[in-house]
């Protein structure tokens, strides 16, 4: 829900509840005052009959006889309300009416009971007239409210809804800080003066360890390049030819120290494509054909120790693509590796480049698990295995850095893993807007 | 063959000095940008090796510099950076080849060989090794003056072989330069074995000696004895 329909929701019901009450003792008060105004005028009238009969003069003649009516027999005195038939139009209108005893002037005389009316008709139409009036204003009041809500709504909330879209569309990889504006709302130009600081912080953070993989990657590059170097320097001492466990314990040294550097330097290719670390000045035109093809000579003997069957379809008069070269061939080259990897001996690899899509499909044993983890880190099918288990991720960073889009299929039977890059699908990543950069400028 | 090696890490540097000069060749060394820049200004060499990352200064404004006095030099680059930018810069100024740290000497050894190969004999080169002759320019192999068949693979492995005689060679070495760097070593050993196997064989069709011995676990060597 809305804060404004929130707001709202609590607001109309009390403005409702605080009106009716308002409304109702106004109408109370107001039934009391005239009330109270009839019986004053109702007293005044006696005072007045009491002079006139007191200075023996006649009552005057009153229009209507139900005004005044005079009575010897014994009346209860005090005010009271009745009702009487109104002759014209035939119907109950309430009266107040004051009786009181006129002592008689003369001795003798028999005491007479006198009684002053005042229709009340009038009052009534004024209370009705007093509730319709509230109530239209009731009516009046509630709607103005959420009109004028509406209307704050598009008019006040307008900087709350600019530094929402922009923090929809805030891209930490820009490494750009918010530099959101301060409107006139204090609230809201507090808000922004916290966002703008935390995205600053965070451009901070972010920068710092970025600057950090790059130095780690980097520094532990040259350790690792002198224990390999070292290892295979001790490799050729002739003291172990004749020492063959040592030489075995040499051997797997050297292999662990070679898996590592392997993992370092994907992990590294990994957090430069998260970092949109290749400039697009480094985006050459690359055929991607020369490059299936250049891979697939480099992999060859591979597929041959697994009796495996290539079948490659290149369609003819590719465009080039513009990519950085080494990204190109990354990309190509694990998509293969994966496909031999996860295969049969004796199985089959189908690999398909059109003007559209780049498609490697192969045999292997079925895969459990959800398709959309097959690209996570260190997501490996045999546990046991020696590589890293990379490869699909760094697929799915370089084609998230081009805005390729790549998808697993699974065939159950016959067992088929096809994996799809599909070219073009430019939606989103900074590596989309900088190849049509570097496309425009070539022109 | 006289090479320079610009290489700023000390314990990295003694090693490379040390495998180049059990390969025969005789290193000079420069720990700087500047010693290195006054010493291919001042001396000719073979090959210089060059490590892009320098205390003070671009390894690669080396290469230009060489390029520049148009140097007859071959230039390997050498490159701790995760390769693949620098690779291509260094290609395109005119190195001959580049190594991405960390690296085999026995690679090292064998790309070492194919420039100077390229860059000194036009042609007129050809390895020796025992009852072995190679022809490289005309990917020849003779066995006692017999031509010998061979395979595009199984030739690249006989040469890696020969540009590394009496070393002891890792299968994830050979692997690699098979394969190229990228291929992962773990998958790849199996081919190995088939490929070795089958040029010890042909050699052994031809009445060579078996001087391809095998280190179990660990790898291959070429027994020069």
């Amino acid at each position: 829900m809305k804060l404004l329909a929130a707001t709202t929701r609590y607001y109309v019901p009390l403005m409702a509840g605080l009106f009716a009450l308002t409304s109702g003792l106004l109408l109370l008060r107001l039934n009391w005052a005239l009330r109270h105004e009839a019986d004053e005028q109702l007293y005044n009238e006696q005072l007045y009959v009491q002079q006139l009969v007191a200075r023996e003069q006649r009552l005057p003649p009153t229009l209507f006889a139900y005004q005044l009516s005079r009575s010897s027999s014994p009346r209860p005195t005090g005010f009271s309300d009745t009702l009487l038939l109104d002759p014209v139009e035939q119907e109950l209108v309430p009266h107040r009416q004051l009786t009181f005893r006129l002592l008689p002037v003369a001795a003798g005389q028999p005491a007479e009971w006198i009684t002053l009316r005042k229709s009340l008709v009038e009052t009534h139409d004024l209370l009705r007239v007093v509730l319709g009036v509230m109530l239209g204003a009731l009516v009046v009041l509630v709607f103005g409210v959420i009109g004028l809500n509406r209307w704050l709504a598009r008019r006040l909330w307008g900087p709350f809804q600019h530094t929402l879209a922009r923090l929809r569309a805030y891209d930490l990889h820009l490494h750009q800080p918010l530099d959101l504006p301060a409107p006139a709302i204090a609230e809201f130009a507090e808000l922004n003066q916290a966002l703008n600081q935390l995205s600053e912080r965070l451009v901070a953070d972010y920068e710092n360890l970025r600057e950090f993989t790059e130095n780690a990657a980097h520094e532990t590059q040259t350790p690792l390049a002198i224990m390999q170097a070292k290892m295979e320097q001790l490799l050729q001492a002739p003291s172990l030819t004749e020492d063959e466990a040592t030489m075995t314990l040499l051997g797997e040294l050297l292999q662990a120290t070679q898996r590592l550097s392997r993992l370092h330097q994907a992990l590294t290719l990994l957090s430069r494509l998260e970092n949109h670390q290749f400039a697009p000045a480094q985006l050459m035109p690359v055929s991607l054909d020369q490059v299936l093809r250049d891979r697939v000579a480099v992999l060859e003997p591979l597929l041959e120790a697994r009796a495996l069957h290539l079948n490659v379809d290149i369609a003819p008069d590719l465009p080039t693509r513009a990519m950085h070269p080494g990204l190109a061939d990354s990309l190509v080259h694990n998509l293969l590796q994966n496909a031999i990897k996860h295969n049969y001996p004796g199985g089959h690899i189908a690999v398909a480049l059109g003007p559209t899509a780049f498609e490697v499909s192969n045999t292997g044993p079925a895969i459990e698990g959800e398709p959309t983890r097959f690209f996570e880190r260190f997501r490996k099918h045999n546990a046991a295995s020696d590589s890293p288990g990379l490869g699909l991720s760094i697929v799915q960073h370089i084609c998230a850095f081009y805005g390729f889009r790549v998808r697993y299929d699974y065939d159950a039977n016959p067992v088929r893993h096809t994996l799809r890059v599909e070219f073009n699908q430019r939606s989103g990543g900074v590596g989309a807007p900088a190849l049509e950069q570097a496309a425009s400028h070539r022109q | 063959m006289k090479l320079l090696l610009v290489e700023d890490e000390a314990a990295l540097r003694k090693t490379v000095v040390d495998a180049l000069c059990q390969n025969g060749y005789v290193v000079e060394v420069a720990v700087s940008f500047a010693q290195a820049y006054e010493k291919i200004k001042l001396y000719r060499y073979d090959c210089v090796l060059v490590d892009l990352t320098l205390p003070d200064g671009d390894g690669l404004d080396l290469v230009r510099a060489l390029k520049a006095d148009c140097s007859p030099a071959g230039v390997l680059v050498l490159t701790a950076r995760n390769g693949l930018d620098d690779r291509i810069k260094g290609l395109d100024l005119g190195a001959d080849d580049y190594l991405v740290k960390p690296f085999h000497l026995s690679e090292l050894n064998a790309r070492l060989r194919a420039i100077i190969r390229r860059r000194q004999f036009q042609g007129q080169h050809h390895i020796v090794f025992r009852d072995l002759l190679v022809w490289p320019e005309l990917n020849e192999v003779l066995v006692r003056g017999q031509p010998l068949a061979l395979t595009r693979k199984e030739y690249d492995l006989l040469l890696y072989l020969l540009a590394n005689p009496g070393r002891v060679l890792t299968k994830e070495a050979i692997a690699e330069h098979l394969c190229g760097d990228q291929v992962d070593a773990a998958d790849s050993l199996d081919f190995i074995y088939t490929h070795l196997k089958n040029l010890r064989k042909k050699l052994q069709e031809r009445g060579a000696d078996n001087y391809i011995r095998t280190l179990y676990g660990v790898g291959y060597k070429l027994s020069a004895e």
